[in-house]
Order: C-alpha cells, then structure tokens, then sequence
C-alpha cells in the first residue's frame, strides 16, 4: 500500500530529485535494456512489490502519436518483473472515449503485452473509494478514486511528451488526469475541468502522487495536442523519481519554460523540485536533445527565448 | 415467450453468437449478481448503479432461467434502495450527489411497477438540473470571452451533464432523452416537454461534420472531431424518432460505414444494437462478438456482456415505451 502522506514535503525539505534522459531513436530499439539499464541506476523499492503502469490512453490513434507507445510500456513492465516486482499491471482510464478495449486494441497493447484480460485495469470502471483532499488547490473537496491505484504499492506515470490545448504541457503530472473514473465523472471527466485544470492536476496528484515517471518522448506531439496536434520526433526517453522534476526537464527538451506553466510552477512548491540546481541529471543533458515544439497562441509565454539553453 | 424465440434468429449472424450468450453471457450475469441485489462493473466488484441497469435490462430482455424474474426483482429492489432522498441516483454507494446515471435508473425501473414514484422522483431531478456552462448569464459572458472562437457551438440549446451544474454532453444528454420517452406524455415533470426538445436539439447541434458524434465536441479550433461509435449509437437511440431528418441518416449511415472499425466488443455490440432497432441488416460479414472474447476477456465487463445479450435480443422494450412507436 502507497503511503500518501510522502506526496506533499516542501520542496526545501525535499532531497535532490533524479532525472535520467536516454536518447532513443525509434520504437523498434530495444527498449527494454534501455529501461532496464536505467531503471537499475535508481534502486528502486519494487522487489516483491505491487506495480502499476499508467500510461496516457487518450483515444483511437493510427498515427501512434496520441497514446504511449505500447512498446515502451511492455519493456517498462518486462523491466520491473527483472526488477523483482511481484506484479506489473496496466491501467488507464481514457477520458473521451468509454469503450477503453477498442483503444487498447488500438494501440496494439495486446501484441506487445500478451492478452490483458488479467494485466490490464481499466480505472474507469474499477471500484472506487472516496478520498478527502488535504490540498484544497481547486474547489473540489473531495475526489472518488479507484482502489487499485490506491492499493499498489508503487505508481509509475507514463506519458507522451506532447503539448496540452488548455494545461500547455500535459506530461506525467497531467497524465494523472485519467485515475479519476469515468464511471463516477464521466467520459470527459468535467468536473475536473470546472474545478481548473490546473488546480485539478494539483489535486489529483497530491492525493495520488506518482513514484516515478517514464515519458515516451521518442515521438511526441506538438501545436494543438493532446489530440489534435502535429508528430514531433524527439527520439529521448525521460525517467525519473521526481514527475515534477521530470516533467520540468520534458519542458527544457521542449524548448518550453516549466515556471510559466501554471500547474508546474506551482507543484514546484510542494509536490517535487522544479530547480535545476535540485535535480541530478543522468544520462544525456538537456541541451543536447532540445527540440522546440511549436505551441499555440495562447501559450507562447512558455517558449524560452531563442537563446535560451539548457544544460 | 421461450428464451430462444426472445434472440432474434431472423438476422444475419453467426450462430455461435446464440449459443456464447447462452452459455457465456447469461450465466456471467447471473453468477456476478451481488449479495446485495447489485451488480459491480466486474464479478466481486461493488454494486453501482450503472452495471446493475445494464444487467437488469439484459436479463429482462432474454433471461433463460426460471430464477431470472427472481433475480431481476432482487436487482430492482437494490436500484430502488440506492436512490438518494432528492430523486436521483448516485455513481457509487459512498457517493451522496446524484449524476447521470439516474437516467439510467429510470429508464429501467419504468417497467417496475413498485418504482413509480421513485421513477417520477428521479425524472423530476433530472428536468431541474440545468446545465451550469449554458445559463443566460454564462452566454452573455461568453459573448466577450477570448475562448468564443474555440468551439462553435449553439448555447441556448441546452442537455445533460455527466455530473450536476456542469456542461452539456451527447451521452447523459441521449440518455435523459431515452429515460424521458420511456415515460407516457401525462406523467412527464412540469419541464419534461421543453427539457426534451432543447435536449435534442442540442445533440443535432453537436453532431460531426459529415454525422455521427463524439463526447460532444465536434470542432475545436477549426478541427473537426472525430465521430465515435458509443456516443452515436446512444444519440440515434434517443433521436430515433426522426428517422427521416437528414442529420439521423447521415448519422446513421456513418454508424454503418465504421463497423468494421469497432475494436471493443462494447462498441460492436451497441453499434449492432442500435442498428437494428433502427431497421438497418446487420452485416454477414461482420466480426462475430463470440470471436472477440479470447483476446482480452472483455476486461470481465459486466456491462458490456450485458449489452451483447441486448443486442441479440428481439425485445426492444426496455428502450421504448408502449405508446411509442421505434423506427
């Protein structure tokens, strides 16, 4: 069972996060010994343990630009069982579409997983428990969250490097949209989006914040995502034990500034580091795999200016 | 009437459809019914209203036991007991504000004789709850809002939310509409005639180019949405009674066109259900549901089990009532 009350520490109290960056050209590397290779640096607690995968199952996508890529997913569940984990499960709970087996199916999960009638959770129909929010960021009091992803004993958020329509930047700290369950909310989970999306993100992932991170950036979207939105090859996945910190590094490669992204900016606070200066990089630096996405209008504020660079 | 004559043999389907949902689909429902009366969106999970509905329909459509009466009963005494105190029906048992499954309760329990007042309760919430994004107020401050030119869609054509005082959407919108044309015109709540016409109008409005419709956006920046079949099937159950208009065959249509699109047994099973209800030959080519059941097991959906025995069934009386005609 995950422990809730580690989600909230102020980021001055908060041990240096860790971010590793693995440049990775195309989805038919083997990405297995890629994620093995890197998960193993960060000594993670999942021996023997409960492990969900939460990956961003947005809807039908022949392109293989709106979903994480199931490829990247079979590899993190094969690395986790390496890792000693007792079980890897799957589970998403999409927001615009109810019927989530025709979007598995879909994305081809099967061919790469093996039959999911057993691996697979669709979080939209699991039971529910009811959950006070001590963070109060949006006006909602309270959320109905499902047992699984209170139950597991480790989180791992697992989403597309792509651009948002409404939040800027939707990464492992928004992908955190799909826990809330359909069946309680709805197919798209309004009320989320009349509380604020923003302050909604905050919420949900106080109450339910992720262990670790693994952002399927080799082939992102950008312009008007999460849906809508323009293939943007970026060729790099991001892993880290910090999703604040590895969403802000998703930025940075982004070419974006995650202080002006709203719900980044203020999960800086409590919720993860933010700072480069508390955020150990590994793997390949920022600078090196920086590809600007476009973004639209209403978000221009997020591009770093054209000699801004990271490293 | 004998369970066999209840499965429509008439159509072009594959035999061993009959015989899954004899052996499989029935048996599932039955064995997953809860101590409770309910049934949860899995065997062992907690009773909701939304499964129990589903499996309640099903079980009247084509129940095949001498116990299926018994069991049904027990189901209709457990959506009578999860009502709240102001009429409506909450997702889940912890829940204390009702939301759109209410509509699904009422739509059931229409036939229940002892659930006529818990019925004119639930339909009386449901007229009073006004979507919050379409007040006159809200339009008026739409008018000089930055976001006006994001969706193009007519506000003072106003439906259902998934969730009180929130926004309009196609799916609670198409099944208020349904729970609403269950009930004769002299039982309907004081706004029942005038919630229905804006309801359906609002779900032409939101409908695709070129037909169909998706969660209820059909242009977001300039970009056309993609239609999806759930949502269709339910906005052409609930329009079903203007076969002739334009926008309902186009629709339609559409449906017809991406079946052999549908991935999830869900939407093949629904888009099945919806076409034949609206006169339309289901293709002999089409995949059959039993086929679909090795690959991922329907993710032990009691809903959807349930919806495969709707589709196949010859009654179509849970969605109409007797002084409507369907198309």
């Amino acid at each position: 069972m995950r422990r809730a009350e580690i989600a909230l520490i102020p980021s001055f109290q908060r041990s240096t996060s860790r971010v590793a960056i693995r440049r990775t050209t195309s989805y038919e590397q083997d990405l297995a010994a890629v994620l093995y290779e890197t998960l193993c640096e960060f000594a993670l607690p999942v021996k023997d343990k409960t492990v969900l995968l939460k990956p961003n199952f947005v809807g039908l996508d022949p392109l293989g630009v709106m979903n994480t890529h199931p490829g990247v997913i079979a590899a993190a569940r094969e690395s986790f069982l390496r890792l000693g984990a007792a079980q890897v499960l799957i589970g998403d709970g999409p927001a615009m579409d109810r019927d989530t087996e025709a979007i598995i199916e879909s994305v081809r999960l099967r061919e790469f997983t093996g039959p999911l009638g057993r691996t697979f959770v669709d979080l939209n129909v699991d039971d529910v428990k009811r959950v006070a929010l001590s963070t109060r960021a949006s006006r909602l009091k309270e959320l109905y969250l499902p047992k699984t992803v209170l139950g597991v004993d480790f989180l791992v958020s697992m989403p597309k490097l792509k651009t948002h329509h409404w939040a800027g930047v939707t990464l492992s700290l928004k992908n955190m949209f799909g826990i809330v369950p359909g069946s309680c909310y709805g197919w798209p989970k309004n009320v989320l989006h009349w509380a604020g999306i923003d302050r909604s993100i905050l919420d949900i992932n106080a109450a339910a914040r992720p262990d670790f991170a693994i952002v399927d950036g080799i082939l992102g979207m950008e312009g008007n995502g999460p849906i809508q939105g323009t293939p943007k090859p970026c060729g790099i996945l991001v892993l880290g034990d910090d999703p604040v910190a590895v969403d802000a590094t998703c930025c940075r490669a982004m070419g974006l500034r995650p202080e002006k992204v709203k719900y980044l900016a203020a999960a800086g606070t409590l919720l993860g580091h933010l700072n480069t200066m508390k955020i150990q990089q590994l793997g390949e630096t920022v600078a090196s795999v920086r590809t600007p996405f476009t973004v639209l209008d209403a978000f221009q504020s997020l591009r770093e200016p054209d000699d801004g660079v990271w490293n | 009437m004998t369970p066999a004559e209840r499965l429509n043999p008439d159509s072009a389907r594959p035999s061993h459809d009959f015989s899954f949902i004899a052996n499989f689909c029935l048996p599932f429902l039955r064995n997953a019914q809860n101590a409770d009366g309910g049934w949860g969106f899995q065997p062992e999970s907690q009773s909701r209203v939304e499964p129990s509905c589903w499996a309640i329909s099903a079980l009247q459509s084509i129940g095949n036991t001498p116990h299926s009466g018994e069991i049904v009963e027990r189901g209709r005494r457990f959506l009578r007991a999860a009502q709240i105190a102001d009429g409506s029906w909450a997702a889940s048992a912890e829940a204390t504000t009702g939301c759109w499954v209410t509509s699904l309760a009422c739509l059931v329990l229409a036939s229940d004789p002892q659930a006529k007042q818990p019925v004119a309760a639930g339909l009386s919430w449901l007229c009073d709850d006004w979507p919050r994004d379409s007040s006159p107020f809200r339009r008026l401050l739409g008018r000089f809002s930055s976001e006006r030119k994001i969706s193009a869609q007519n506000d003072t054509y106003r439906g259902w939310g998934w969730t009180p005082r929130t926004s309009s959407w196609v799916e609670p919108t198409s099944f208020a509409l349904l729970a609403l044309a269950r009930t004769p015109e002299e039982a309907l709540p004081k706004l029942g005639a005038r919630r229905r016409e804006l309801g359906r109008r609002m779900l032409y409005d939101r409908m695709c180019p070129g037909g169909g419709w998706n969660c209820g956006n059909p242009m977001v920046y300039g970009v056309a949405g993609e239609p999806l079949i759930v949502p269709t099937v339910w906005a052409l159950l609930a329009l079903r009674t203007d076969p002739g208009r334009r926008e309902f065959a186009a629709s339609l249509d559409w449906l017809e066109r991406n079946i052999e699109n549908a991935r999830g047994a869900g939407s093949l099973a629904l888009a099945r259900m919806c076409l034949e209800v609206c006169g339309r030959k289901w293709p002999a080519t089409a995949t059959a549901l039993a086929d679909l059941y090795s690959r991922n097991e329907f993710l032990h959906s009691i809903p959807v089990a349930a919806w495969i025995c709707l589709a196949m069934s010859k009654q179509e009386a849970w969605l109409v009532n007797c002084t409507r005609e369907i198309c």
